[in-house]
């Protein structure tokens, strides 16, 4: 099968970088597979799981709290604030920020701090359901 | 006299010599905090350069593109964001960002817009504390540490102000390292977001999902963040290479000073060796 380059960047490093068979995000309008020789996109993408198929088959899953990902030609890139593998993921501290983020929820007092939480809460959720995802 | 006057001499070198050991241990910290801000500071440029280029492409390319964060609203406040250190003792690193956001805000109520301020770094809070003009917030201490979800976070009290009408155009002031000996305070127009149309009308076969327009405006937020994440790490590496500077030019007198002092004290003791010699000698005379 052929493959293509694939990077996953976030502002602290280089996540990930090199040669995949197929990418799977998880875009605002649904699951997005993208193959080699993908035709030019770009997509905004919300907290969600990023399957990686890497060039021997084996598949690894991360977990990405929003950002966006770019087809060119040349290669894709996905731009994210923060992604992690799913084996890296502490769940104890996920389980406690998502209590922090409910908590904070029922004690927000407007409107702007109740839509910090609850994107806080869909990010803890998000590392939730992708430690559970791993093989 | 001479005694007291070499006592003396030899207080002010003890107390110089414990001042340098100081300004050399700063030195020292500054030096090696420089080198993990300067890395730091670099490896957030692949995702920046990529983003800035994603969204310069959208803007560009997109027929009819059309966003809220391009145009320059009447309506509405000027946030400036401020951006300094939190300690001290780094020469006019701080004096000089504050210069160049005060003669802004100066600007700004001319035209007779309201100015709302936004502070990262202790001196910047301090400098801003007695403002009557609205303080968005402030940040102490994350220049050492700033995470993506700090900067994400104050990026988004941004979008969320400017997405309520609040604010027309947003500034971020802050201090660029151009290299370890110098640094420069300078301002950056962050929204309206500043020549995005590289080359309009280029049609692209790009497809955007959902819409060119719900992409860009989706990517606002990181953008800010990432300039916010870029400039408070740029600023930081700044600090402590001033710092650092600072520091060096103050062990470099500190080590002048004392050289002086030795100087004078050597002389102080020559004058009164030279005294007592006389002393005994014309005590000496009149005894024969």
């Amino acid at each position: 099968m052929s493959v293509f380059s694939l990077q996953i960047i976030t502002p602290e490093k280089i996540f990930f970088e090199g040669e995949v068979q197929r990418v799977i995000v998880r875009t605002t309008e649904g699951d997005v597979g993208i193959l080699a020789k993908h035709e030019k996109y770009v997509a905004a993408l919300p907290s969600g799981p990023v399957k990686v198929i890497l060039s021997d088959g084996s598949q690894r899953i991360a977990a990405l709290s929003g950002g966006a990902v770019k087809v060119s030609p040349d290669r894709t890139a996905i731009l994210a604030n923060a992604v992690e593998w799913a084996e890296d993921i502490d769940i104890d501290w996920a389980k406690r920020s998502e209590e922090d983020a409910r908590r904070r929820k029922e004690n927000s007092k407007d409107q702007q701090e109740l839509q910090f939480a609850e994107m806080k809460l869909q990010r803890a959720l998000n590392r939730l359901r992708v430690s559970g995802m791993k093989e | 006299m001479a005694a007291s006057n070499m006592k003396a001499i030899k207080r002010r070198i003890k107390s110089v010599e414990s001042t340098m050991q100081i300004t050399k241990a700063m030195e020292l910290v500054s030096s090696s905090k420089l080198r993990r801000a300067k890395a730091r500071a670099e490896q957030a440029v692949p995702f920046f350069n990529l983003l800035y280029e994603t969204m310069s492409e959208v803007a560009s390319e997109a027929v009819g593109f059309h966003s809220a964060y391009t145009e320059l609203r009447e309506e509405g406040a000027a946030l400036l964001v401020v951006i300094a250190g939190d300690r001290g003792l780094a020469g006019g690193f701080n004096i000089n960002v504050f210069r160049l956001a005060d003669q802004r805000i100066r600007e700004l109520e001319a035209e007779g817009r309201e100015v709302i301020l936004m502070t990262v770094g202790k001196k910047a809070s301090e400098h801003y504390a007695k403002t009557t003009k609205r303080v968005l917030g402030t940040f102490d201490n994350v220049g050492e540490t700033i995470s993506t979800y700090t900067a994400l976070h104050m990026a988004q009290h941004i979008v969320h102000l400017f997405d309520q009408g609040h604010l027309a155009l947003v500034d971020v002031f802050f201090t660029n390292m151009v290299s370890p000996l110098s640094q420069e305070a300078r301002q950056m127009q962050v929204i309206p977001v500043p020549n995005m149309e590289l080359n309009p009308g280029v049609r692209s076969l790009t497809h955007y999902e959902p819409s060119p327009e719900a992409v860009f405006d989706s990517l606002i937020p990181q953008y800010l963040a990432g300039i916010l994440y870029c400039t408070i790490v740029d600023t930081y590496a700044s600090e402590q290479a001033a710092r650092r500077m600072a520091m060096e030019n103050a062990s470099d007198n500190a080590q002048e000073m004392i050289d002086d002092l030795s100087l004078k004290y050597n002389r102080a003791r020559q004058a009164s060796i030279t005294q007592e010699l006389t002393e005994i000698v014309s005590g000496a005379n009149a005894q024969g």
